[in-house]
């Protein structure tokens, strides 16, 4: 389903060309919940980016859903984000001028939906996270865990393929974090692949599979089936 | 610290410079245009005799046709000029017209050449406080002795005598010879009140005679004559006719003086129904310098148009700096943010924003005294020397002083709302979302 | 489309719509305003005095000293300006059209002076005004050499018969049109025959309400001052007012020549505070366009800044580059719509000012709606550059910590 093959990544800036991304080559298959770790400035932002279409990688080959993206132009990338794959950022990321209802209904706009389906979609999204009651609510109103599950809704409420999660629980503290957490596992059991990018080491220990990167290479790649099956023994 | 917030100013204008630039052209532009009209508005209409506009008063008697029921007529006729003048009633008075004439200078040098005069009597000069670089103006034995004396302009003394005392010398005017007793210095009233009936901003007239002479030396008369009824044929028929072509102005020095001149006023008309003149209800009025500049809206309705719409182009452009200056404060709020933990008051801050408020305000003011010095400029050139005298356009020093405060006030007010909204933003909630 | 979150967000922004919807709708007032200013006074300068203007000049003689005799020297003049190759003809006249300055008599159709009395513009000249004058006779005839009269000007004046222009006519005799011609009217209780109607001749003052009424009378002043007008065959007219004034200057020692002039330098003076009220309208209106797109560039680069990490995280949730972009001119669409709504109120509101203010006619209807759709045009190409800017983002924007 995302297969990438010798992937890399150079950013040339004036004065310096840094390899984001070397020889990286991964399959990711449906239903899976994989971890990113690494040290800072390892790259896994940029695997995401690339991965998610955020950015045209340098060399090497990226199928997503069977489709290589490479040669594809902006407006089919676009797209292709709309519609498989939903986004979850550290930051969150909502638009502080819409209700939670507007933010939620934002892909649903470009993918240019009728308004009947879209509501329901929205609703039924919003409900989902438990968060229905506050559909007229701005973001600022909510608090920080709160905010992330509406980032969870609007990457849900396309039904993408997969989610794509850059240490959505980074800005949280460790018992939000829980709930996001328990949230993004009850997505992946009713079947959506999640990638998901964490500092948390225990975060990335309870995840069937994690990916270690140094230096824009993958270090180590573990089948954690095991370990998560012994620890909720 | 003033200084100190005066250098953060500097600094922030140099971190956002296109928006900055964007600001002070905007202060700039609508201050500039503002102030163009402004000066024309202020000199045009201003007081052209401030210290003693009170004090001189325009005659009008109510010689006109009865058929019509207009205002009285704005000039005099022959008749009743020469009955006031004979009456002698006011502390200083006179009867003054426009005339023309061809002057022929002494020598071959300079051909002959047409120019434009005023008979004046001798009251003329002190009640209208004109300057004299040489010489005086004659005394009243002049006028009653129909002595042929001169006033020259400083300009047309300057074409004849090279800008030489010519007291003394004397020009030949239509076919006769007049001794220069003083030339004037610059005079040139904006408006020019005493005769608003033949281009309220003409320039002044290049020459003075007494205005007894006008009649017996037959000059031509320049300004606006209106009749409502045709002369009399023969010599004497215009004279005696009642057509009007005579200001009066007659200088008074309390209020009661002017009550009793009207009262005079009015006797004399109604002396004049017993003889069958002044058809019309009595309706004979003074009024002094301002009331008559007022009453007779010199100030043209284009000025009064522009004045409305300079207005709305600076309200458009301090609704423009306070959308940019909005922008930028708000930009700043994370500098805010970190000034208020290192511990600076809202005040502070407020004062340091309103400095820097000023500061653009203050660079958009001069920028805009530029702008419209360049304005003045420019409406000179449009209007022309034929359509009206330009001199007087120019920025003087209280129009300099107003467009730069004006421009730092409007640019303090039009900050108000964004300083506040910059200042009162809660750090924490700034430190929360980054 | 997303119509209903844009306005939800700027709902939410109440202030800067404001802001900017304000100085939209001053700038639209000023604009429309200026403009039908603008088209009014060039209206007032296109109509036509009935002369041939650029083949048309002017000047005048006036003598001095004893010797000058001046209806001799009228004569001779007249005489030779007719005779000198390249003029059409001339013509001694009181007053020039669009000049200004003139006379003007009031006139009755019946013998009472209580009656109100029509005024008309008074060219006192000769039998061969119609001619120089370029003037179409419609209905009766002109002057011939005998009908002239001469006098002084301080003297009372008598003339029994005028050539009147249509407009005059219709004002007079209302229901009569060219049947006018032979009927007379009262002019200082004595009656004028009219003996001929010219198509169109203004009176010398454009701002006048009878700008229209004026008649030619046949007669002429004896005084010392004489004005010729003079018609040139076309392309003679420069080359003949120099040699003209030259030649008059040169053959009478007692006279001095003045005040030559073209008719288009008359009407360029004539008109100049109109011309300079259109050009200074004109700088405004440029002044205003351009600070306020200025203002909608900043505020709307300002506003894209702001929200860089909002745009790529759209960006990031699929939206296509033509989508923000589209995003950015709605928005800019609706809060012009705000402020020409708001601009369209205050520009009948202050036209209407001007026109009870100062006796201007009232606007076309169609200047409003016109004037609105330029501003939401101008407002769409001003914030064209900065969101395609915005479009240019790059979604890995959203990604990123700060
Ligand atoms: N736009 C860019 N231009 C230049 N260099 C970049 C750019 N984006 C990322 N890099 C560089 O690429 C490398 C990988 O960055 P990346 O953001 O993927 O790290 P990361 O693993 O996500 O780190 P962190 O855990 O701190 O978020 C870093 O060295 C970074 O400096
Ligand atoms: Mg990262």
């Amino acid at each position: 389903m995302l297969e990438m093959k010798n992937v890399r990544k150079v950013f040339r800036t004036d004065m310096v060309e840094t390899c984001a991304l070397d020889e990286f080559s991964l399959t990711v298959d449906q239903g899976e919940f994989v971890t990113i770790t690494g040290p800072s400035g390892c790259g896994k932002t940029t695997f995401l980016n690339i991965a998610g279409l955020l950015e045209t990688h340098t060399s090497g080959q990226y199928l997503l859903d069977g489709v290589d993206v490479s040669q594809l132009r902006d407006y089919a990338r676009a797209k292709l984000r709309n519609q498989k794959i939903g986004f979850i950022f550290q930051s969150f990321n909502l638009m502080p001028d819409l209700n939670l209802f507007d933010n939620i209904d934002v892909p649903l706009r470009y993918r240019g939906m009728k308004s009947a389906e879209r509501k329901e979609r929205v609703d039924k999204a919003l409900d989902s996270v438990g968060l229905f009651a506050r559909k007229k609510h701005v973001p600022a109103q909510l608090s920080g865990g709160q905010q992330q599950r509406v980032a969870i809704a609007r990457a849900l409420v396309g039904e993408p393929l997969f989610l794509l999660a850059d240490e959505p629980t980074g800005n949280l503290d460790s018992n939000t974090a829980k709930g996001v957490m328990a949230l993004l596992e009850e997505i992946n059991d009713s079947g959506t692949t999640i990638i998901m990018v964490t500092h948390d080491q225990s975060l990335a220990e309870q995840s069937k599979r994690n990916i270690h990167i140094l230096d824009g290479r993958i270090s180590n790649n573990t089948e954690q089936t095991q370990q998560k099956a012994a620890a909720a023994a | 610290m003033f200084l100190y917030y005066l250098r953060l100013s500097a600094l922030s204008y140099r971190r956002n410079p296109i928006l900055s630039s964007l600001m002070v052209m905007a202060v700039a532009i609508g201050v500039g245009a503002y102030m163009v009209i402004f000066t024309l508005n202020f000199v045009m209409g201003g007081d052209p005799i401030p210290q003693k506009s009170d004090q001189l008063f325009h005659v009008q008697l109510d010689s006109g046709n009865p058929n019509t029921q207009d205002d009285p007529p704005k000039q005099l006729t022959y008749l009743d000029a020469t009955a006031l003048i004979q009456a002698n009633s006011a502390y200083r008075e006179t009867a003054t017209s426009k005339i023309s004439g061809i002057l022929e200078p002494e020598g071959d040098g300079i051909r002959p050449f047409s120019i434009v005069g005023r008979g004046a009597f001798a009251d003329f000069f002190p009640m209208f406080n004109t300057p004299f670089l040489y010489g005086d103006g004659w005394d009243q034995s002049a006028d009653r002795d129909l002595q042929q004396v001169a006033v020259l302009t400083k300009e047309l003394n300057e074409r004849l005598f090279g800008g030489a005392d010519s007291t003394g010398e004397t020009v030949r005017l239509h076919g006769n010879n007049f001794q220069i007793v003083g030339v004037l210095d610059d005079w040139a009233p904006v408006p020019k009140f005493y005769d608003i009936n033949n281009g309220a901003f003409d320039g002044s007239e290049e020459i003075f005679i007494p205005w007894n002479l006008i009649i017996p030396l037959d000059f031509p008369r320049n300004g606006n004559t209106n009749c409502w009824k045709t002369p009399e044929a023969g010599p004497d028929g215009f004279l005696n006719s009642e057509c009007v072509w005579i200001q009066y102005w007659v200088e008074l020095r309390s209020g009661d003086d002017e009550a009793e001149y009207l009262q005079f006023l009015n006797n004399y008309a109604a002396q004049q129904k017993e003889f069958g003149r002044f058809p019309r209800e009595m309706n004979n009025a003074l009024f002094n310098v301002e009331e008559w500049l007022m009453k007779e809206e010199v100030l043209p309705n284009e000025t009064k148009i522009l004045s409305a719409l300079a207005a709305m182009l600076l309200a458009v452009c301090l609704l423009n700096t306070i959308g940019l200056l909005l922008s930028k404060f708000l930009g700043k709020s994370g500098e805010i943010g970190v000034r208020q933990a290192l511990g600076a008051h809202k005040g502070s801050l407020f004062l340091q924003h309103v400095i820097e408020a000023g500061f653009i305000g203050l660079l958009g003011g001069i920028l805009g005294l530029a702008i419209a010095a360049a304005g003045l400029e420019g409406v000179k050139v449009l209007l022309g020397d034929n359509l009206m005298i330009t001199d007087w356009i120019h920025l003087n020093p209280t129009v300099v002083a107003i467009t730069l405060v004006l421009a730092v006030l409007a640019t303090i007010f039009a900050g108000f709302y964004p300083i506040w909204r910059a200042c009162s933003i809660n750090p924490a909630i700034h430190l929360k979302t980054q | 489309m997303e119509i209903g979150p844009i306005l939800r967000a700027l709902s939410r922004n109440k202030l800067g719509v404001i802001l900017i919807s304000l100085q939209i709708a001053f700038t639209m007032t000023v604009m429309v305003n200026a403009v039908f200013i603008i088209n009014e006074r060039s209206k007032l300068m296109a109509r036509p005095s009935g002369l041939d203007e650029p083949n048309t000049f002017y000047l005048s003689s006036t003598g001095f000293g004893d010797q000058f005799n001046s209806q001799v020297t009228e004569r001779d003049d007249l005489e030779l300006l007719r005779n000198t190759p390249g003029v059409i003809d001339a013509t001694p006249t009181n007053a020039i059209p669009i000049s200004g300055s003139g006379s003007s008599d009031g006139l009755r159709i019946e013998n009472d002076p209580t009656l109100p009395a029509t005024p008309a513009a008074v060219y006192f000249t000769d039998e061969h005004s119609v001619n120089t004058m370029n003037l179409t006779l419609i209905a009766g005839e002109n002057f011939s050499a005998s009908d002239m009269t001469y006098q002084s000007s301080n003297e009372r004046r008598y003339y029994r018969k005028a050539i009147v222009t249509l407009a005059l006519a219709e004002k007079l005799f209302p229901e009569e049109g060219l049947a006018a011609v032979g009927k007379s009217f009262y002019r200082d209780q004595a009656p004028v025959q009219i003996v001929g109607i010219v198509e169109r001749l203004q009176a010398p003052w454009p701002n006048s309400f009878f700008v229209e009424q004026a008649m030619l009378v046949p007669l002429n002043f004896t005084d010392a001052t004489s004005t010729y007008l003079i018609r040139t065959e076309p392309g003679q007219r420069d080359r003949l007012m120099v040699e003209i004034e030259e030649t008059l200057a040169g053959n009478n020692p007692d006279r001095i020549i003045r005040g030559l002039k073209s008719l288009q330098e008359t009407r360029e003076e004539s008109y100049r505070l109109d011309s300079s009220m259109a050009t200074i309208l004109l700088v405004v209106i440029v002044t205003l366009v351009f600070i306020t797109s200025m203002g909608i560039v900043g505020l709307a680069v300002f506003g894209i800044n702001r929200r860089r990490k909002q745009i790529g995280t759209r960006r990031a949730l699929g939206a296509t580059q033509l989508q923000i972009l589209r995003y950015f001119m709605l928005e800019n669409f609706f809060v012009s719509g705000v402020g020409v709504s708001i601009g369209a109120v205050l520009t009948i509101a202050f036209s209407i000012a001007l026109s009870s203010l100062f006796e201007m006619p009232t606007m076309d209807w169609y200047y409003t709606p016109i004037g609105m759709l330029l501003l939401i045009a101008i407002g769409q190409i001003a914030v064209l550059g900065p969101s395609a800017r915005a479009a240019q983002i790059q979604p890995a924007i959203a990604t990123r910590s700060i």
